[in-house]
């Protein structure tokens, strides 16, 4: 316990105990909320997550992002949106014609990186992460789905927030 | 010869702990964990879209009979749907209100076809374009997993059984069948 001695002789003593107290509490309570996810990721500024009950965590930082203003692959701002949607410039075929460019580019990369021949064609089997507004359409998530199926991408890891109670 | 000696502090009951160290490494800790600490959990929710294939095609001459189940999402209803590629048919509908307890009842069906068709886990979903997608996410919730004390009995096809999966699925491959060119 620190103690102090005043001019007058006598001895002042701080409890620190209620101090321990709430060390202790406040370590508990952070060590049972210390994630061991295996990625950590910031939600994207403005982007608001649905919940869900879904235990399965995230295993790589989102690779398309789906803000109510724009679309981006990881950092690169691939089109803005209008309302909620693609402008027209930017369709092609119902697709998205700069994310199809972008994903292309992330396929093509893939296989150099398995080292598949650049002539076998067919589904990539890694999955596209998509981090998206909750307030947005299913319109929208469904231009991207097709732009990536054109892009050879066919399955997707929808980005939620998890339930408190699931 | 031993000497006994006796340990004594010279004001018996003024025994202090130094509790110095102790709050030092409280406050180091405390920093470290509230750095790192993740107050927002993200989980994933996984889905497919269907794609064109250069595999073989199957035999027509030899047709197999599987069930398909269908959930038709609007911003109104969720219809559940079942029919057999191959005759009979039988086709069952079945439509609820998108709500939380019509969701709740379409889990219900749903488990109901799962536990009747152990090896099916394989289900399409179609959706309107209207739908938000924290509507597409609570109908993937009631879709897809599980809640807890619901069991599933085992597949007749052990190759159905994915290893190490964590979350016990009512349907683990959902197939977001609007998405098509």
């Amino acid at each position: 316990m620190a103690s102090a001695s005043s001019d007058s002789g006598e001895t002042l003593t701080l409890n620190i105990m209620p101090m321990l107290d709430v060390f202790s509490i406040l370590i508990l309570f952070l060590l049972m909320s210390f994630s061991t996810d295996p990625v950590s990721h910031d939600i994207t500024a403005g982007l608001e997550l649905p919940e869900s009950i879904s235990i399965r965590s995230l295993d790589e930082i989102p690779m398309i992002t789906i803000t109510k203003k724009a679309i981006m692959v990881g950092d690169l701002l691939v089109t803005e949106l209008e309302n909620g949607e693609v402008p027209e410039k930017n369709r092609t075929q119902g697709a998205i014609a700069p994310l199809f460019k972008e994903l292309e580019k992330l396929a093509e990369a893939n296989r150099v990186r398995k080292d598949q021949p650049a002539d076998v064609e067919g589904p990539q089997k890694d999955a596209l992460s998509v981090e998206m507004d909750q307030t947005l359409s299913f319109k929208l998530l469904k231009r991207v789905m097709l732009t990536a199926q054109q892009a050879d991408f066919v399955a997707f890891k929808l980005l939620v927030n998890k339930a408190n109670d699931g | 010869m031993k000497k006994k000696h006796k340990r004594t502090s010279p004001e018996v009951g003024a025994v202090d702990i130094n509790v110095m160290p102790f709050i030092d490494v409280f406050s180091l800790l405390t920093t470290f964990l509230l750095f790192s600490a993740v107050f927002i959990q993200i989980g994933v929710l996984e889905v497919q879209i269907p794609f064109l294939s250069n595999a073989k095609p199957p035999d027509f001459q030899k047709p197999e009979r599987i069930l398909e189940v269908k959930a038709d999402v609007t911003k109104e209803t969720i219809e559940i749907s079942s029919s057999w590629t191959v005759a009979p048919i039988d086709e069952k509908k079945k439509q609820f209100p998108r709500d939380k307890a019509g969701l709740a009842e379409a889990h219900r069906e749903l488990l109901g076809i799962r536990t009747a068709h152990p090896d099916v886990d394989k289900i399409t979903m179609l959706a309107d374009d209207e739908i938000t997608y924290k509507e597409l996410a609570e109908v993937l919730d009631a879709v897809k997993f599980l809640a807890p004390g619901e069991t599933l009995p085992p597949p007749k096809d052990p190759t159905v059984l994915k290893n190490g999966e964590a979350q016990p699925s009512l349907f683990p491959k959902v197939v977001m069948g609007s998405v098509m060119l």
